[in-house]
């Protein structure tokens, strides 16, 4: 196995809140991680730590290999050149879309390609069209964002990210904003990427979906990891009482029997 | 650029800025008191479905805030004498401009101010047996003239900055005083430098007054 | 009231009006045209620049928005001349003082629009690994100026009524050509109605296109509430 991602120790300060107190976490290339735990435990920062949307106040990232940030006297420097680069191989979906709304769908999937990663237009066009047909919306390209359900545009969104073709995705929340009917359309993508294969970390409420898709489940509580392990471990069997009270709290999840045999 | 500069001389004719100044504020004042009063019963007129009452009042907001206020200002200096049943002289002229201006500006704040006030609080006045103008001296006005604060505040800022106007058909406001020391003593770099610097220490503290009371009521969402 | 009202003398000089009228657009458009430009620089200088650059910028947008235009006109006419030794005409001193005045008004609505695009917005394009500048240029800017368009052409027209302070430093527009009329003719009843009246026309048409323009932004949710 290789690793894709590596979190070292990370921790992240605002004004006089830890919001994370260490995290350290290994993903495998093609792994699916599910992150859970209540609001405000460190769960989104975690994420955005990941790709610099927040700078972490110490602690590593480390991708396919490469370490960021340069280490002078003890502090670690970030380049801002070095950070846009490494956000083109770090795909990220937000709760609430972030479409770009003066862009057709077609060009806000080549947005990316276009004018970051400098491809060429029959590339992007290519690019464009497939990322389009895997989230089946290649029927909307010429349609502009206001003209999209949430469902769509949070696929549009997906599609975007994934047209950067990066090493790993991250979601942050991807269905909390959207109506109920609206998330299984939006769920099912993710689980196709995660079937074929697609290495991610996924911040959700979903917790019959993180149990279907994760390969590994975290919990989290006051900026630590609490638990970790598969679906089952973490979400049927749980051992720390953190993670059985915010499981109790989720009640429509119904918790699939434990097996006899 | 080795100009010297050379403020003595403005020290030297304070005396006649001094009362500049005081005449700005006296022209700025008046109007502004009229402007507001004076609007409030011209916004709700616009506000007013009777025809008798909206026609008239929409024609003379529109024509007020179409026109240049110099080109009004003038307007009553040097053609309304003709036809005025009074004299008028540079001081009614200019604020007779003025205060129709803000009559004009001042109505549509008003208009605006009302008919953001959700329509559940007519109703709940009117359900209370309370008349038209009840509900809206009450009920409406009293909770949209918190609103409309800074607008009124940014039209006392322009007002503020119109007044030099008055310069134009001989006022003795701060800009003519200006004007007429400046010739005399062939100082014009530091007059008007001064002359600005004077309108900006009066102005300025109103726009950032606007700004902080705009940016606490974002707050309060 | 018996006022004798006499037009005719009015429709004689009207080609001298009509000079003056195109005299106004000229300035309103020479002004417009380099004021928007500067505008944006100003706005960009004052939200990203260094405070050595954000500070001094800042005071010169706010000095042109709070001191009379009249004031700033006679300062370009009457002292800049002195001051660098080159002599300003009227119609150079007119542009060039309400380039400047508009400038500090449109930084103020290309600030306001540009603050007013969802923080989401700089997010997403950073997560495709846009730097500042491509996501201003790319994304957060298209999306602004449509955004503040109304806004930018109720400012061209405040401009327009601002140039009528040009006849004061003796240039030759609408409203200084009606002065010279009615002088000569002791018409000013007429002139001056008729000279409102132009300046009527025009700005009021313009008004209603804005205020229609505002009304299907808003439908279509494409306006702030700014």
């Amino acid at each position: 196995m290789t690793t894709v991602l590596s979190i070292q120790n990370i921790h992240k300060i605002f004004g006089d809140l830890e919001v994370l107190k260490g995290i350290d976490v290994n993903v495998e290339k093609s792994e699916t991680i599910v992150i859970l735990g209540a609001s405000g435990s460190g769960k989104s920062t975690l994420l955005r730590c990941i790709n610099f949307m927040e700078v972490p106040t110490s602690g590593r990232i480390v991708l396919s290999g490469k370490t960021i940030g340069k280490e002078t006297a003890g502090k670690v420097i970030y380049n801002e050149a070095e950070l846009n680069a490494l956000r083109t191989r770090v795909g990220m979906v937000f709760q609430h879309f972030n479409l770009f709304p003066h862009m057709t769908v077609r060009e806000n999937v080549m947005e990316g390609p276009r004018t970051v990663l400098k491809c060429d237009k029959d590339e992007c066009g290519r690019r464009a069209s497939k990322y389009l047909d895997k989230v089946g919306l290649g029927w909307k390209s010429e349609a502009y964002p206001s003209q999209l359900s949430g469902g769509q545009q949070q696929r549009v969104a997906i599609a975007r990210a994934l047209a950067m073709e990066p090493d790993i995705m991250l979601f942050d929340e991807a269905t909390s904003a959207l109506d109920p009917e609206l998330v299984g359309e939006v769920l099912e993508t993710i689980k196709e990427l995660a079937d074929e294969g697609m290495t991610m970390l996924i911040v959700t409420h979903e917790l019959g979906f993180a149990y279907t898709v994760a390969d590994r489940v975290l919990f989290l509580s006051e900026g630590r990891i609490l638990e970790q392990g598969t679906p089952a471990e973490v979400l049927v069997y749980p051992k720390q009482d953190g993670t059985k009270n915010f499981l109790k709290g989720h009640g429509s999840f119904r918790l699939p029997e434990p097996k006899l045999d | 650029m080795d100009y010297l500069w050379d403020f003595q001389s403005i020290l030297n004719n304070k005396q006649l800025l001094l009362i500049g100044l005081q005449n700005t504020l006296i022209l700025a004042v008046v109007c502004l008191v009229l402007g507001l009063a004076f609007g409030a019963i011209v916004g709700i007129a616009r506000y007013s479905r009777n025809p008798i009452l909206y026609w008239p009042s929409t024609a003379f907001v529109e024509v007020f805030r179409n026109t240049p206020v110099l080109v009004q200002i003038m307007w009553f200096f040097f053609a309304f004498p003709i036809i005025s049943p009074f004299e008028i002289n540079a001081f009614t002229a200019a604020a007779l401009g003025l205060t129709l201006n803000t009559i004009a500006f001042s109505a549509e704040i008003y208009r605006a101010g009302i008919q953001s006030i959700h329509k559940g609080q007519w109703e709940a006045g009117k359900a209370l047996g309370m008349s038209y103008t009840q509900q809206m001296s009450r009920v409406i006005l009293p909770q949209s003239i918190r609103r409309m604060i800074p607008a009124f505040m940014n039209r006392a800022i322009e007002l503020m900055k119109m007044t030099s106007l008055a310069s134009v058909i001989a006022y003795g406001e701060l800009m003519y005083q200006a004007k007429v020391v400046s010739t005399i003593e062939f100082n014009p770099i530091e007059m008007y430098t001064t002359v600005a610097l004077i309108f900006f220490a009066i102005i300025f503290p109103f726009t950032l007054l606007v700004q902080r009371y705009e940016d606490k009521q974002r707050e309060k969402g | 009231m018996g006022y004798d009202w006499d037009f005719w003398v009015v429709f004689r000089e009207f080609g001298l009006l009509m000079h003056g009228l195109i005299n106004t657009l000229k300035v309103t458009g020479l002004s417009l045209t380099f004021g928007v430009p500067l505008g944006l620089c100003l706005a960009l200088l004052r939200l990203y620049g260094n405070w050595p650059i954000r500070v001094p910028v800042g005071i010169i947008i706010e000095f042109f928005r709070a001191t009379p235009p009249i004031a700033q006109l006679f300062w370009f006419f009457f002292a800049l001349p002195i001051l660098i030794g080159v002599e300003i005409d009227p119609f150079k001193a007119s542009v060039l003082t309400f380039s400047l005045q508009s400038s500090a008004f449109f930084a103020e609505v290309f600030r306001g629009g540009i603050v007013s695009i969802d923080k989401g917005q700089w997010e997403a394009a950073k997560a495709i690994g846009m730097n500042r500048n491509k996501s201003l240029k790319r994304i957060i800017l298209p999306q602004a100026v449509k955004r503040m368009i109304p806004a930018f052409l109720e400012r061209a027209i405040e401009l327009m009524k601002t140039t009528t302070l040009v006849g004061t430093i003796s240039y030759a527009d609408l409203l200084y050509e009606a002065n010279t009329i009615a002088q000569s003719t002791y018409r000013s009843l007429e002139v001056f109605t008729v000279a409102a009246g132009i300046y009527f026309v025009i700005i009021f048409v313009c008004s209603i296109g804005v205020r229609q323009l505002e009304r299907r932004m808003a439908r279509t949710g494409e306006t702030t509430a700014h």
